[in-house]
């Protein structure tokens, strides 16, 4: 920029015009939270007129989709749900709200039967004809269904079936902008970017529901589908919600490393690690002998991950910066056979998981954090609910796998549950004039600029700082300064330029992506600072020891207008599940 | 490495605008997929070029178009080292919005004339007890996980040249549908894909299960329904 003066293209006459549309329940979002809510609410209340707004292809973008593992649901009589809890609260090192966490493990056996009885879904069978349930990390009981290694195919293509029977209207490849309350401060809709023609949209509707999924793509290696930018949680805190856990970001350890190609940070599945795969450093070392001597590599995601970045981070890794995971020694038929979807993504970037090791870093994955709610659904605001990876609370510190399209799809439901029940009490309210013009001019501004940072560009040192500095192993030191980079990139995209292009404008859509990524950035820094301890997903080196269940408390952050944060602590409720309670006999 | 020696690879890209850049030179890294040549396209020349990905590892199905003529996903599509020229166009047979991106309401709107979703049963609560080597899932298994992306809707010369066939991603789904003992439409999918703009219109080209990047087989599928052979 070199302090030019920089010349903004003038707004053409018109720019801030824009549609408006009436329903009665507005969806943000189409993964597997956004279709359940849609379905439970079209079935409870016919004629009520939903719609489902996404900002990629409807039932074919965000995460869901991307499952390989499962469903974790308790179907086996020798199983109970006291044992999902304890297994999924053990797993969230007691961070969890208990009442979300024994919702989850409550509603998840009736919702596997809905989505095989009335979805369509056909889950893998064992040789009696029943479901069939594998074995995953951190469970204390076999429970987890799936359909191959391709589980979210199966249920995200059945659920997009079923749109056509209730015929919901979508609004595919609309980016929601910003949530527009009424006058009073209830919500009366939400803003809107139609991006294929690049109009603006006003969506009033009597509810909302923010169902759009997580942030974790703000990190340089990260798993996630492109849409995943936190939108969701970041229009929640700019519309005044407070968020909980947003220090807790989940890394899996086993992110496939392919240099500058989109496919660095896909995951490698778990079931490699069950199945036997060792890790090594550089040095041919087989470290997890130093981290976690009795599980080694079958320890879970946080020690491992912790393990391999410590290695990489002490220059005992790989050249272009990762570990390696072996499993060769089963044999290449033994592989092949097992795990032939993760042998061709190997062999798509030119190596060969059944002949030999292959390069993986830890790479970012799952949320946590969130914003708060309750077991229907409900926010701080009246007629706002939120559903799936977009809400806080139910996983605690760390997610165990399996548990994340069991949160997506029952609080689906449950939010189209409460949609339908509410509908009919609330009107469409007028939506405050001065919040939809404030929204839909931020949003212009990248197109008219002429000059400035390109948003990829600013992307990137996003993610960069994000992975250095508020990663997997994190320290005030460098949080602090993680927290000043951040603010500067806040800075820079005040100044930064896209071509002028309404349409399908890549460029542009980056940028408001950006915007969403860098309020969710700061959320997770602050709250992050805050956590002087080390538990779960959150790892701190100037404070290694988990701190005494006894003073557990979570972290709460909202944001005021002008962006300032406040942060309190909020006390834990043992309400089903005392951690410092003596263990109980045989659990 | 200087710069200078860093090789470069030549995209041509079919725009909508005709004025637009529709030629570029990016660097090659290892591996490069056709999806990572569109980044490179954003990041280093062009930011207005317009495509579509969500997942980049095979599974939303969103990245479909084609390259040299034919259609992939682009996320798949690894850029050999001998390759020096690539170009790149919107699938076929559906209408471009912008660039490289295309609207798939005809795909959708034949999916959805197959009925596309399970008509259960309203007496089963359970989920079906099924056994996994049975001749039903024999037939069903290998064609479930269609992701939609309409590779080969486009590569149909005859779901391509009109609208007046179900084509084979649809098709494939009835045929799956109707192999589904908890399914009770199977009568009424059955007259949809035995009607008009059925099976029948299949001439055999086998372009469906030549490109389909799930190695599906829509043809079997087809061939099945035409000859009363699925199981039902």
């Amino acid at each position: 920029m070199g302090g030019e003066q920089v010349e903004s293209r003038r707004a053409p006459e018109g720019a801030l015009e824009f549609e408006e549309l009436v329903t009665d329940v507005a969806i943000i979002g189409s993964g597997g939270a956004g279709l359940m809510c849609a379905i439970h609410c079209q079935d409870a209340a016919p004629s009520l007129g939903v719609t489902v707004i996404s900002k990629g292809a409807v039932g074919r973008s965000g995460c869901t989709r991307m499952v390989q593992g499962g469903y974790n649901a308790v179907l086996d009589a020798e199983d109970s749900l006291e044992m999902h809890l304890e297994d999924t609260l053990a797993g969230g090192k007691y961070l969890n709200n208990q009442d979300l966490a024994w919702t989850l493990v409550n509603d998840a056996p009736k919702v596997i039967r809905e989505l095989e009885t009335r979805v369509g879904c056909f889950f893998d069978r064992t040789s009696d004809g029943h479901i069939k349930q594998k074995a995953f990390a951190g469970q204390s009981f076999d429970r987890t269904v799936h359909r191959g290694d391709l589980t979210g195919i199966e249920i995200m293509s059945r659920l997009r079936d079923q749109m056509f029977r209730i015929g919901a209207k979508e609004l595919e490849d609309v980016r929601a902008l910003d949530l527009v309350p009424a006058v009073d401060g209830s919500i009366a809709g939400v803003t809107g970017l139609d991006v294929r023609t690049g109009r603006f949209v006003l969506i009033r509707a009597r509810i909302v529901v923010m169902a759009t999924g997580g942030a974790a793509t703000m990190y340089r290696i990260a798993a996630p589908a492109r849409e995943k930018t936190g939108d969701g949680v970041a229009m929640c805190l700019r519309a005044g919600l407070q968020a909980r856990d947003m220090e807790m970001m989940q890394f899996h350890p086993t992110g496939i490393l392919a240099g500058e190609s989109l496919m660095t940070g896909a995951v490698l599945e778990e079931g490699l690690r069950g199945a036997g795969a060792k890790m090594f450093n550089a040095e041919g070392e087989r470290y997890m002998e130093r981290y976690d001597p009795e599980k080694l590599e079958r320890s879970t995601r946080d020690v491992v991950s912790r393990a391999s970045y410590t290695e990489i981070m002490q220059g005992r890794g790989t050249s272009s910066g990762g570990v390696l995971i072996d499993i060769s020694h089963l044999g290449v038929e033994a592989v092949e056979g097992r795990f032939p979807g993760m042998v061709a993504r190997t062999r798509q970037i030119g190596s060969d998981l059944a002949r030999g090791p292959v390069e993986v870093s830890p790479t970012a994955h799952f949320h946590m954090g969130g914003v708060l709610i309750d077991r229907d659904c409900m926010t701080g605001i009246e007629g706002l609910l939120v559903a799936g990876e977009d809400a806080g609370g139910v996983h605690g510190a760390n997610r165990l796998g399996g548990n994340g399209v069991a949160e997506s799809t029952v609080f689906g439901c449950r939010a189209g549950d409460t949609a339908a029940a509410l509908a009919d009490t609330r009107a469409h309210v007028e939506a405050d004039v001065h919040a939809v013009e404030r929204s839909l001019r931020t949003a212009l501004q990248p197109l008219l600029r002429q000059q400035g940072p390109s948003p990829f560009e600013l992307t990137d040192a996003l993610k960069s700082t994000m992975w250095e500095g508020c990663g997997v192993v994190r320290d005030r030191l460098g949080l602090e300064k993680t927290q000043s980079r951040v603010e500067d990139l806040r800075e820079r995209l005040s100044e930064v330029s896209v071509p002028a292009t309404r349409e399908f404008n890549r460029g542009w859509q980056e940028a408001l992506d950006l915007a969403n990524q860098i309020d969710v950035a700061r959320a997770v820094v602050a709250s992050a600072l805050t956590r002087e301890e080390t538990r779960g997903a959150h790892a701190r080196s100037d404070f290694p020891e988990q701190r005494n269940d006894s003073d557990l408390h979570y972290v709460v952050l909202g944001q005021a207008s002008d962006g300032t944060q406040n942060l309190q602590l909020r006390p834990v409720e043992f309400s089903r599940v005392d951690p410092l309670a003596p263990a109980r006999e045989g659990a | 490495m200087d710069a200078s020696d860093t090789p470069r690879l030549r995209v041509r890209i079919r725009r909508s605008d005709p004025g637009a850049p529709s030629t570029f030179e990016v660097s090659r890294f290892e591996p490069m997929t056709v999806l990572d040549v569109l980044m490179a396209v954003h990041r280093e020349q062009d930011a207005s070029v317009a495509f579509r990905f969500s997942c980049r590892v095979a599974m939303c199905g969103t990245c479909t178009i084609r390259v040299n003529g034919r259609s992939v996903l682009a996320c798949q599509s690894v850029v050999d080292a001998q390759t020096t020229e690539l170009y790149l166009e919107p699938a076929a047979g559906l209408p471009v919005v912008r660039d490289l991106v295309v609207d798939m309401t005809p795909f959708w709107d034949e999916w959805a004339r197959v009925k596309p979703y399970l008509v259960p049963a309203a007496e089963m609560l359970e989920p079906a007890v099924v056994d996994p080597e049975s001749p039903e899932r024999r037939a069903i298994d290998d064609s479930l996980d269609c992701i939609q992306c309409g590779a080969c809707f486009s590569s149909c010369g005859i779901a391509g040249l009109d609208r007046h066939f179900i084509g084979p991603a649809a098709l494939n789904r009835a045929m799956v549908l109707i192999s589904d003992s908890r399914d009770e439409a199977a009568e009424e999918r059955l007259a949809i894909v035995t009607g008009a703009d059925g099976v029948d219109r299949c001439h055999n080209i086998f372009g469906c299960t030549n490109v389909c990047p799930k190695g599906l087989d829509p043809a079997r599928a087809i061939r099945a329904m035409r000859t009363g052979r699925s199981w039902s």
